[in-house]
């Protein structure tokens, strides 16, 4: 399944995300962790040229500017997503999000989400950081803005199914419990599906395609099975911010259902001819 | 231009502003009851979830009655009924506070130290009277779980099949159901909550001899950490104000269905803001709720309130709740002999290990079209400590005709200019509002050119009414320089 447009999906989703900061900064009232970004920023990039180095032998300036994307997008993630007050808990998730991709994998391709990985671990091990759920509020002109930026970045890497498969199925199950079964009110059920933290999940962290199954069915089936176990955990263990949970508790299942289900691998559309395949050379790296 | 911080007054009668909470009350007669202001106390740690309620109650007051939902039927032990002090004490603390500093006259280093007494205006507590009601019922579906006198309160836990039955046994026993209840009762019900009834025994609350109700503690285990305020919604009238105190042994409570907001803090705003302090502090927090949105949690206040912990407040305008008090706002791990959960499962000495206990203080104001959902929270590991704190600076005194006491001067000048247009940015009101506090005020310096009058006439003909709505475009055009960017970003590649 490799992209047959010209360029890179991940130059829209590292703009989105910076838009998505800056709203978050400049309309939400955040307050700026900038030692925070800084952390998780200079942490990912730095290890990422380090493992780049070790493994391919790649110069330091080339690595930085060819291998940084993918990078610079999963350290943003947690720029959005994950709340410390220290920084030495923010270089801990960097460091696993990057180090994660290289150390979990399976036949070339990395298992975890990276971000996922990062923000699980520093909530689990640290004891010092959380997800705000209700960061992002319920915003209707957000929502919409999310889904419209989402699609954009999701269907330039042809993986709309996994966001749709996902967000349909969970939206669904809500919608039977809260409104069929329960006999809430419209704007309750609206309230539970609107917000930022749920829309930025479906669009721009499950529908990663490197750690999503090959297979169209796979994925499908792979993605609803995720909003079915945490539209579980959300409704009656009361979990915060369980797909992302979800999502990394279920992620050693892909390699399986790349097994069963064979298809071709993804890859990034690459702007450079040096650094074409990218997941292959590393490969021959690691079996060496 | 060297400053001193000297005093610290205080605080706001949170007066404007009104509590609300989450029951609903039902009235005997047409009464026109409402409940427009309320305080919770909410403590959590593990599953274990102690509620306690204070609501100033409004209407004809012998017609009170007041439902909770609650997951799950209470035993006569988990419900206890506290001093209304205890809310006092929280909300004097934790109030937002003006803080005062003093310049020094540059033209000659004289050091008067002054403190003033800081003050704090309290919630008043509201005369309530009561009435008894009749406990006939036929089978609608609804089991009275469990009945009990605590204090002054008969108190009846109900569980019911449908909406309509318990409408109707309601009904039946006297109590008028207000419009927009039933929306909600069919959701509780089939979410296997349990209805919390509380009305007040005359006989009991005879032998008291006081004329207020206090409050209702309630504990139960629970994973679910929320307050329902649905209920508390359908007879209210218009926005309704809910102050949350929550204590935890880890960090903050924030909500998680919400968006949650810290307060602006640490301004400067102008000195006879002092003369009205509350109104101020209602402007500003109507403001901001305006301008996001109206459907979120605003901090107020967020402090370590430990035991061990010496600084409990910086400054503090009231006295810090000590230990006592914590145990009867129902921090249970801090009590030594803690027995009241000895009978429930999982009972280890798990929950007393630790002596931490942070504070938070959140301030809601809903309605129903901006609030669908109950109030769903979470306890995070944030301990970064939070106040509301606005600051106003008293002039240097005497004679300021040296080169430097006419430095200062200009610096005065600017910075009372800047005082107004924060006043302005805060609360959202054009500054000739505040017209009657500038013309009371004794400004405390004599220089005409930097007196609050001049400079508000000065603003008032700068002013060319240009208003910062734009968050929206600035957003778009954000998107749009964006994308500009990326094109030709992919233009270069």
């Amino acid at each position: 399944m490799v992209v047959s447009k010209q360029w890179d999906a991940r130059y829209f989703q590292l703009a989105f995300q910076v838009i998505f900061l800056s709203y978050g900064l400049l309309f939400l009232h955040w307050s700026a962790d900038w030692v925070n970004y800084v952390c998780f920023i200079a942490t990912g990039l730095l290890l990422q040229c380090a493992c780049d180095y070790i493994i391919k032998r790649k110069l330091l300036i080339a690595v930085l500017w060819n291998g940084s994307k993918s990078v610079l997008i999963s350290c943003l993630s947690l720029c959005l997503l994950l709340k410390t007050n220290h920084w030495d808990v923010c270089v801990l998730a960097a460091a696993v999000t990057v180090l994660g991709k290289f150390i979990f994998r399976y036949r070339g391709k990395h298992i975890f989400n990276p971000s996922a990985l990062g923000i699980v671990a520093a909530v689990y091990f640290t004891d010092d950081a959380w997800i705000s759920p209700g960061q992002w509020g319920s915003n209707v002109v957000l929502f919409f803005g999310i889904i419209c930026l989402g699609l954009i970045v999701v269907t330039r890497v042809q993986k709309l199914d996994v966001s749709v498969a996902f967000l349909l199925t969970f939206a669904a199950l809500l919608f039977a419990r809260q409104i069929l079964y329960l006999g809430w009110p419209m704007d309750f059920f609206i309230q539970s599906i609107s917000t930022g933290s749920l829309l930025l999940f479906s669009f721009f962290m499950i529908s990663d395609p490197k750690t999503a199954p090959n297979h169209p069915a796979a994925r499908i089936i792979w993605a609803m099975s995720i909003a079915a176990v945490a539209f579980y955990l959300t409704t009656f263990k009361f979990i915060n911010g369980a797909p992302i949970w979800v999502l990394v508790f279920a992620q050693p299942v892909v390699p399986l259902l790349d097994q069963l289900f064979k298809a071709k691998r993804f890859e990034w559309k690459t702007d450079s001819v040096n650094n074409a395949h990218p997941v292959q050379s590393l490969n021959l790296s690691i079996q060496q | 231009m060297k400053k001193k911080i000297l005093i610290i007054t205080a605080v706001i009668g949170l007066s404007p502003l009104l509590y609300s909470f989450c029951g609903f009350y039902v009235s005997k007669a047409d009464g026109g009851l409402k409940n427009k202001t309320s305080q919770v106390i909410l403590v959590r740690e593990g599953n274990r979830n102690v509620i306690t309620m204070y609501n100033d109650f409004k209407g004809d007051t012998k017609d009170f009655a007041m439902v909770v939902p609650v997951p799950v039927v209470l035993k006569k032990s988990d419900i206890h009924v506290v001093d209304p002090s205890i809310f006092k004490r929280l909300n004097d603390y934790s109030a937002p506070r003006l803080v005062e500093y003093y310049d020094q006259n540059p033209c000659y280093e004289s050091n008067l130290d002054q403190v003033l007494a800081g003050k704090v205006a309290g919630v008043q507590l509201n005369e309530v009277a009561v009435v008894g009601y009749d406990a006939k019922r036929k089978d609608l579906g609804v089991k009275i779980e469990a009945k009990y006198l605590v204090g002054e309160y008969d108190i009846l836990i109900l569980s019911a099949k449908e909406s309509n039955g318990l409408k109707e046994w309601l009904t039946g026993n006297g109590y008028k159901i207000p419009t927009g209840a039933e929306e909600v009762l069919d959701p509780y019900i089939k979410s296997n909550l349990k209805f919390f009834v509380v009305k007040v025994n005359e006989n009991e609350k005879k032998k008291l001899n006081n004329n207020f109700l206090r409050p209702i503690q309630i504990k139960f285990n629970s994973p679910k950490f929320m307050l329902p305020i649905r209920l508390g919604m359908a007879n209210a009238d218009g926005d309704q104000d809910l102050i949350v105190y929550a204590f935890t042994a880890k960090g903050r409570v924030e909500c998680t269905n919400y968006r949650n907001v810290d307060m602006p803090t640490g301004k400067n705003i102008p000195l006879f803001v002092q003369k009205n302090f509350s109104a101020f502090y209602s402007n500003l927090f109507t403001h901001q709720w305006e301008n996001e949105n109206k459907n979120m949690s605003m901090l107020e206040y967020a402090w370590d309130v430990s035991p061990q912990n010496f600084m409990k407040c910086d400054p503090c305008v009231a006295e810090a709740p000590n230990q006592q008090d914590l145990v009867q706002a129902g921090v249970f791990w801090l009590k030594k002999d803690w027995t009241d959960y000895s009978d429930t499962e999982d009972d280890n000495d798990d929950y007393i290990v630790s002596n931490n206990v942070y504070f938070s203080r959140l301030h809601f104001r809903y309605n129903r079209q901006s609030f669908p959902q109950d109030l769903a929270f979470q306890v995070t590991p944030n301990k970064e400590n939070f106040q509301a704190r606005y600051i106003i600076t008293h002039p240097a005194t005497g004679d300021l005709s040296c080169e430097a006491g006419k430095r200062y001067l200009q610096d005065l000048k600017q910075r009372r200019r800047n005082e107004l247009k924060q006043l302005t940015a805060l609360t959202g009101k054009d500054i000739s509002t505040w017209q009657d506090e500038v013309a009371d005020n004794n400004d405390e310096i004599s220089n005409e050119e930097v007196v609050y009058s001049t400079l508000l006439k000065e603003s008032k003909e700068n002013n060319s009414g240009s208003e910062n709505n734009g968050s929206g475009l600035l957003l778009l055009s954000l998107a749009a320089i964006g994308g500009a960017g990326l094109m030709k970003w992919k233009n270069i590649i």
